[in-house]
């Protein structure tokens, strides 16, 4: 080495010493090295974790749109008014000082008038009483930050003409624990105090707005619970960063639509980091990733027949309840496609978002309005379930023409009346002679508890598991209920001719719900395929210039075959299309001019534990147009209507129906070209 | 004439040196700089205010001084070398006596102020004990065989000690301990006594570290100041531990309270190691370091005795080599002119400065990678702060004085 030739080589004493020297660089060389490159990872983590804050960013929850496009579900800002409190560090600083030099001097007043009350110097343990302690520091410092910060509020609301409050535990806590983030004064302001901000507070003192996206239901009730709601919920997703130190607001589906596909509509939320400083307070902001926005769900609605649907259900004649209590189902037949689906009484899924206006909660309670009647609920199908029974008549050959006498009640003079063992069973048709098609027609009781005993209840019952009545769909709402049905091994296990005849009218043991028996009546009218209903068509990208492939839901496959024959059905169609068409028919309120619908009524009853009558399910069920056999046209639409202690399907759920045919054959002729504005469509 | 200058075998000064020098000073200033102008607030104070203003400014005096000292033959200086220990001495004792020393807040008794400049007179001591020293022991070998020689010769290094020690300034009394024993190696003690001389301070030393550290607070011999005792014991991973005359109940919650203590108590070093350590291979760049800007590393020692953990946090290991580099580029020539040295005098004199400025260096850095504990000296050149730059350009004037008049080959 150069420097060592040059030292003198007889002086081992100098060499020594540089030796030692050289190590010593040496040894400092080494633990540079262990500390700057090989444990460097480990000093740049404790470096993050000590100066920076993660926070959680929820992604742009993504749109609902109906089937032509109109927004059922959206994102609008609100704005937040917000105080950032590192912009009033030296305004807490000033005022900290100002009050620490009060107390220090009030403090030395105090020790001076002791010590001249006691004639002497204090001892120092008696000192220290008035001594400026720690604590009494960070109480100062706290009751000068809430002071600055109050009259900031107290400005700010005077500015503003609004009473805001700065509630100094919520604000104490804050400062504590969610330093990096500003201060939340004020959520959703209006745009006239946005206004009153951006003009009054040229200055604004740390102060400034922020915007969040909220949920937004453009036609309020409008679909309330097929689209679901939304509760907070700021956890992390799977796939997404699950350490925050801190996470804004955010919120997940729980019921309907946004349950069901909320994984798609969340995004994946993103995160930034907030570099603090020693104290804690935020100097730098950094997305680190960017959220990615939700995908927008299309849904098979048809948001015209949705509205004419609910409309028409909330207005349903002759019903007890007010308002209506009852549910209505609109099917494409041969796609299994939800064109609507209404439940009433309805509720506002932006006020789950926003809060609920006084009395709001409460009403949503008493009436369960927050339960979706079309699919959560389960009814005795009363009548309807005789097009059931009259299939399983039909295709275990019994001639439709046959005649059968319905006995004339002696109790009620002018109505039949059947004796099953002991029992009396009324019966709504009059006495006299019945084929199929008028025993439907006018749903003769006599009728088909006679053929439901002649044919037995294992064909019912095995009819019943095709068209999978007492089975969950399987729906992607989280609103769903499976209904009930006797199975093969309740028929074994002491199963009576009550308990068949019960069932051939469609009562106690056989629970469904409305949309159990859209999926039925659809069957009837396709041709006997039951189907899996669809709600959604594509889930596509927010961005229509993000070029990403929408994700298409083609009709699913047929979940069953009936396996009836052709015959079977047209009679079995023939008997409902007279339901409407025939003056006799009970349903003959649907009919709407130009379109030949297949309709059955129903009226279930419901006993208590007493068997005394507290209540009547009444239905309406129905498909068009129906086509005869040998026609080129299939049935398009099945239109189920249910309404809870209505006068009779006839009376309260047909005209509901009728309106809606109304509607559907004007959303035909929109996508014709022949438009007509049946409804108002224009959001709220 | 210039020609003469420039040629190396007759070159007057150190040219490496004086190259390694000249950068370390403009390190210094960089930095100096990148540790306080870290806020707008200590931006806009006014200029001649600025700490790498006067960083600047206390350069072009140590070069005036240093400069100056070179204008003397090293063997005229050390005719005064008793004179000008004493006169050091003076302040030494000076410092001690309140209203000349003041604490700057800190606990200890370094500076006199002089109104423009808060004088540290340790500083200044350290040098004139290797004047003193170095004179004293360049008489001939034989005489240092006689053991009141060795005593003389200690002498001249405990009283300075003691005198650091009280004020307390333990880090700048300990280098003189170093400084002390190799001159003395150098100028030829015998073996035997440097043997017994390093036994006695490695037994005094252990006593003192186990009596600080592991005996009971009632117990204590040594009286050290409350914040040298904890430096030590963060160091030395010790947990603070109540007097045991406190009763049962008190004792848990004063556990916790020292334990809160001592986690704000190794803050300093913590986040020193945190600093170096994330600067990694190449650095987060100048005035990039947030350790510093954001306030984790303390302001008030950022840019002094923890200017080091700035520098290797903006520059990373490649710096923390650059600066390594600079000073054994200062050292090794320092060594090449004790080796060049014209008498002995000059040789010890020099071994002297070399070895003071490599405590120095080792103890700072060593503190900033945790080797060392925590002492409050400065890193000669970087660190900001007039008396220590002064002094160690002062130093380094000594040792081109003794190269400018080395032997020739």
């Amino acid at each position: 080495m150069l420097i060592f030739d040059q030292l003198k080589k007889h002086d081992p004493k100098l060499q020594a010493v540089s030796v030692a020297i050289l190590s010593g660089l040496g040894l400092l060389l080494a633990g540079l090295w262990w500390v700057q490159v090989v444990s460097a990872r480990e000093y740049r983590e404790s470096l993050e974790t000590q100066s920076f804050r993660t926070v959680r960013i929820p992604a742009v929850r993504g749109k609902i749109l109906d089937d032509s496009g109109n927004v059922l579900a959206e994102n609008r800002p609100a704005y937040c008014l917000s105080m950032y409190l590192e912009e009033l560090r030296k305004p807490f600083d000033q005022a900290y000082f100002k009050a620490r030099d009060r107390v220090r001097a009030e403090l030395h007043a105090r020790m001076q008038a002791r010590e001249k009350q006691l004639g002497r110097k204090l001892k120092k343990q008696e000192k220290k009483e008035f001594a400026f302690s720690t604590e009494l520091k960070l109480r100062l410092k706290q009751q000068a930050r809430y002071e600055v910060a109050s009259n900031v509020v107290a400005e700010l609301s005077q500015r503003l003409q609004v009473p805001i409050t700065l509630e100094a535990t919520n604000f104490q806590r804050h400062y504590q624990n969610r330093l990096a983030l500003p201060y939340p004064l004020l959520a959703n302001v209006d745009p006239t105090n946005i206004a009153r901000f951006e003009e009054q507070l040229t200055s604004p003192l740390g102060l400034d707005l922020e915007i969040q996206s909220t949920r937004c239901y453009p036609y309020e009730t409008v679909g309330s619970h097929l689209l679901g709601s939304l509760s907070r919920n700021n956890n992390s997703a799977e796939g997404e960063e699950s350490f925050f130190n801190y996470r804004l607001q955010d919120f997940r589906g729980v019921l309907g639509i946004e349950y069901g596909y909320d994984k798609e509509l969340r995004g994946l939320a993103g995160a930034k980091s907030v570099q603090v400083n020693n104290i804690g307070y935020r100097t730098t902001e950094n997305v680190w990733s960017p959220a990615e926005p939700g995908e927008n769900v299309v849904l098979t609605i048809d948001l015209e027949v949705q509205q004419v649907t609910e409309a028409a259900l909330q207005n349903a004649p002759l019903s007890t309840y007010s308002p209506v209590r009852g549910a209505a189902v609109v099917m494409d037949v041969r796609t299994g496609d939800v064109l609507a689906l209404a439940s009433s009484p309805t509720l506002n899924p932006n006020h789950a978002v926003r809060g609920y206006p006084p009395g709001e909660y409460q009403r949503i309670v008493e009436l369960f309005a927050q339960k979706n009647r079309a699919t959560q609920e389960r009814y005795a199908p009363g009548s309807i379930f005789k097009t059931v029974v009259g299939l399983a008549c039909l295709e275990a050959g019994f001639d439709p023409k046959a005649l059968y006498y319905v006995a004339e009640n002696p109790a009620e003079p002018g109505k039949g009346y059947i004796k099953v063992g002991n029992r009396p069973i009324r019966d709504t048709a009059s006495p006299g002679n019945y084929d199929f098609r008028r025993a439907l027609m006018r749903s003769s009781n006599s009728y088909f508890i006679t053929n439901g005993l002649r044919v037995g209840a294992e064909r019912i019952v095995r009819l019943g598991h095709k068209f999978h009545l007492g089975e969950r769909i399987g729906l992607p709402l989280n609103q769903e209920t499976a209904g009930s049905f006797p199975t093969l091994e309740r028929l074994a296990s002491g199963w009576s001719d009550g308990n068949t005849a019960n069932m051939s009218i469609g009562q106690d043991p056989v629970l469904v719900t409305p949309m159990q028996i859209a999926v039925l009546t659809s069957a009837l009218a396709n041709g006997g395929k039951v189907l899996w209903p669809r709600f959604v068509t594509k889930v596509e990208s927010q961005d229509p210039t993000s070029g990403a492939a929408p994700v298409l839901y083609g009709p699913r496959s047929v979940r069953d075959e009936l396996g009836v024959s052709a015959r079977s059905l047209s009679i079995l169609q023939e008997a409902m299309v007279a339901d409407t068409e025939d003056p006799e028919g009970t349903g003959h309120r649907a009919a709407v001019p130009g379109l030949r619908i297949c309709g059955k009524t129903g009226t279930a009853q419901i006993q208590d534990e007493h068997n005394r009558k507290i209540g009547q399910t009444t239905w309406f069920i129905s498909f068009a147009p129906y086509c005869p056999p040998g026609s080129a046209e299939k049935p398009r639409w099945a239109v189920v209507v249910m309404v809870e202690n209505g006068k009779s399907g006839g009376d309260s759920c047909a005209p509901v129906a009728q309106k809606i045919y109304g509607a559907l054959l004007n959303r035909e002729r929109r996508a014709n070209g022949h438009a007509s504005p049946l409804a108002n469509v224009n959001p709220r | 004439m210039f020609d003469a200058v420039l040629n190396e075998h007759q070159s007057r000064v150190d040219k490496l040196q004086v190259a390694a020098i000249c950068g370390l000073m403009l390190l210094g200033g960089a930095f100096v700089y990148s540790a306080t102008m870290v806020s707008e607030a200590a931006a806009s104070a006014s200029w001649y205010n600025l700490g790498w203003v006067r960083q600047l400014a206390y350069y072009v005096l140590g070069v005036a001084a240093g400069t100056s000292v070179c204008l003397v033959h090293y063997r005229t200086i050390a005719r005064w070398a008793y004179a000008v220990y004493w006169a050091s001495i003076l302040p030494l004792v000076l410092v001690l006596i309140p209203p000349i020393g003041t604490t700057h807040g800190w606990g200890a008794m370094r500076w006199i102020d002089l109104g423009f400049f808060q004088f540290q007179p340790s500083e200044f001591a350290k040098l004139a004990f290797i004047l003193a020293e170095a004179h004293f022991l360049s008489r001939p070998v034989e005489e240092l065989r006689i053991p009141l020689n060795l005593l003389k010769g200690l002498g001249l290094m405990v009283l300075p000690f003691l005198l650091i020690m009280r004020e307390p300034d333990l880090g700048s009394a300990l280098v003189l301990l170093p400084t002390g024993l190799v001159m003395l190696f150098v100028a030829g003690t015998p073996r035997r006594y440097l043997a017994q001389l390093l036994c006695g301070v490695a037994a005094l030393g252990t006593l003192f570290l186990v009596d600080v550290l592991f005996a009971p607070p009632n117990w204590q011999v040594f009286k050290l100041q409350d914040y040298q005792r904890k430096r030590l014991m963060v160091y030395f991973d010790r947990e603070y531990k109540p007097a045991s005359n406190v009763p049962k109940a008190e004792q848990e919650r004063l556990r916790k309270e020292l334990r809160k203590q001592q986690f704000d108590d190794s803050h300093n070093v913590r986040q020193a190691l945190i600093s170096v350590g994330s600067g990694g291979l190449t650095g987060k760049g100048w005035r990039r370091g947030t350790q510093n800007a954001l306030g984790y590393l303390p302001r008030a020692v950022a840019h002094n005795d923890f200017i080091f953990s700035v520098i290797a946090e903006e520059e990373g290991f490649a710096g923390s080599v650059l600066v390594l580099t600079l000073y054994g580029t200062i050292l090794f020539t320092g060594m090449r002119i004790a080796g060049q040295a014209r008498d002995r005098l000059g040789k010890i004199m020099a071994v002297g400065v070399v070895t003071l400025i490599f405590s120095h260096v080792f103890i700072n850095i060593g503190m900033n990678i945790r080797i060392m504990p925590v002492t409050g000296v400065p890193l000669p050149l970087l660190s900001y702060g007039g008396s220590s730059v002064l002094g160690s350009l002062i130093a380094l004037g000594m040792l081109q004085n003794i190269y400018m008049y080395r032997k020739a080959y």
